[in-house]
């Protein structure tokens, strides 16, 4: 059953935050969204094809990203691959997700502050 | 090395195809594709390790997804339903029909497909009651000739025209047709958050002209239509 609320997703899984991520600019493939993930963590983080598609799978039936219409212009497109693009709900678990790793970053922050004063 | 690059990718399609069903209908045949894409790029990046654990992650994730499977249509089973399943009737005061398009009563019924709706619309109207043809909502946003239950197609409906359906996000539906790339109607269903009213908005050419409705709905059991 798919959930209705953004914070019901929180805290997002990794994968899906960094597929989210990579959906932010516009539609994406598979392929590209891999190559997204990999170029943005320098090589670190790689969605393998399997583990991309089950989470892909999984966003879609969570209704955070819906299989795009909109092709891009011929000359950039491969009529193979299948594009993917954000939901607005989609959207607002991102900016949730975000809103909460800075809070996070910001009590850290806080934290080692008052270390240092102590 | 290029034949046996090439074999290791057809390898891979060929451990894909084994996905579930429910997989490959979301997802196409995009796993298969990036595979077979990624083998001679991983080769080159990683070598023989690379490429075990290419292999290692599909097979690790295909009995995932076929437990993963299991638990969804368990959990179909069990729950109550779609936020959209079930019958609406129209409130007319909170709604805006077209002056040429209002019904006494207006309800729509969403019953759940293998693959999506079947939505039925039906009412009194003039004090007889109506009912238009079922339709199909598959909301994956692919565009479907325009055809009945059966499959076969229907009478006044342009050459070219097509259907598509699409899932904006979990309580939000629309559905349209278009035909040589022009829009012949479209509808906007949203459920409200606590489920218990829609709203429907719908736009096209009707037999009488254009038309726009803004109609609020509310679940009810059924039958949907007040004794006459």
């Amino acid at each position: 059953m798919p959930r209705n609320k953004p914070e019901a997703f929180l805290p997002l899984r990794s994968n899906w935050f960094h597929i989210l991520l990579s959906l932010v600019g516009g539609e994406q493939h598979g392929y590209g969204i891999m190559q997204d993930v990999l170029e943005r963590s320098e090589g670190t983080v790689r969605l393998w094809p399997a583990t991309l598609y089950g989470s892909l799978k999984r966003l879609i039936q969570e209704g955070l990203i819906i299989e795009s219409g909109d092709r891009p212009a011929p000359q950039f497109d491969d009529a193979r691959r299948r594009y993917y693009k954000l939901t607005s709900l989609g959207q607002e678990v991102l900016d949730l997700e975000s809103q909460r790793l800075k809070d996070l970053v910001r009590i850290l922050t806080a934290k080692r502050r008052q270390e240092a004063r102590s | 090395m290029i034949r046996w690059l090439a074999g290791c990718g057809r390898l891979y399609r060929a451990v894909a195809h084994a996905y579930p069903q429910d997989f490959r209908i979301t997802c196409g045949d995009g796993l298969e594709q990036l595979g077979d894409d990624v083998v001679p790029l991983v080769w080159r990046e990683q070598g023989a390790f690379g490429l075990a654990r290419l292999f290692g992650d599909l097979i690790v994730q295909l009995p995932i997804e076929y437990v993963k499977t299991c638990f969804d249509r368990m959990e179909a089973l069990m729950m109550t339903g779609d936020p959209f399943e079930g019958t609406w009737r129209a409130i007319n005061d909170k709604s805006l029909w077209d002056p040429k398009y209002t019904p006494e009563q207006a309800c729509l019924r969403f019953e759940a497909t293998e693959d999506g709706f079947l939505l039925v619309a039906y009412g009194i109207k003039d004090g007889k009651a109506v009912a238009e043809r079922p339709t199909t909502i598959v909301a994956d946003g692919r565009r479907r000739p325009i055809v009945d239950l059966n499959g076969r197609p229907i009478a006044g409906v342009p050459p070219g025209a097509v259907s598509f359906g699409r899932r904006a996000d979990a309580r939000t539906l629309e559905a349209g047709a278009e035909a040589d790339g022009k829009s012949l109607g479209r509808g906007i269903y949203q459920v409200s958050p606590d489920g218990k009213s829609m709203t429907v908005t719908t736009e096209g050419m009707g037999v009488r002209g254009p038309f726009k409705v803004v109609a609020t709905f509310e679940r009810v059991p059924d039958p949907c239509l007040d004794e006459a």
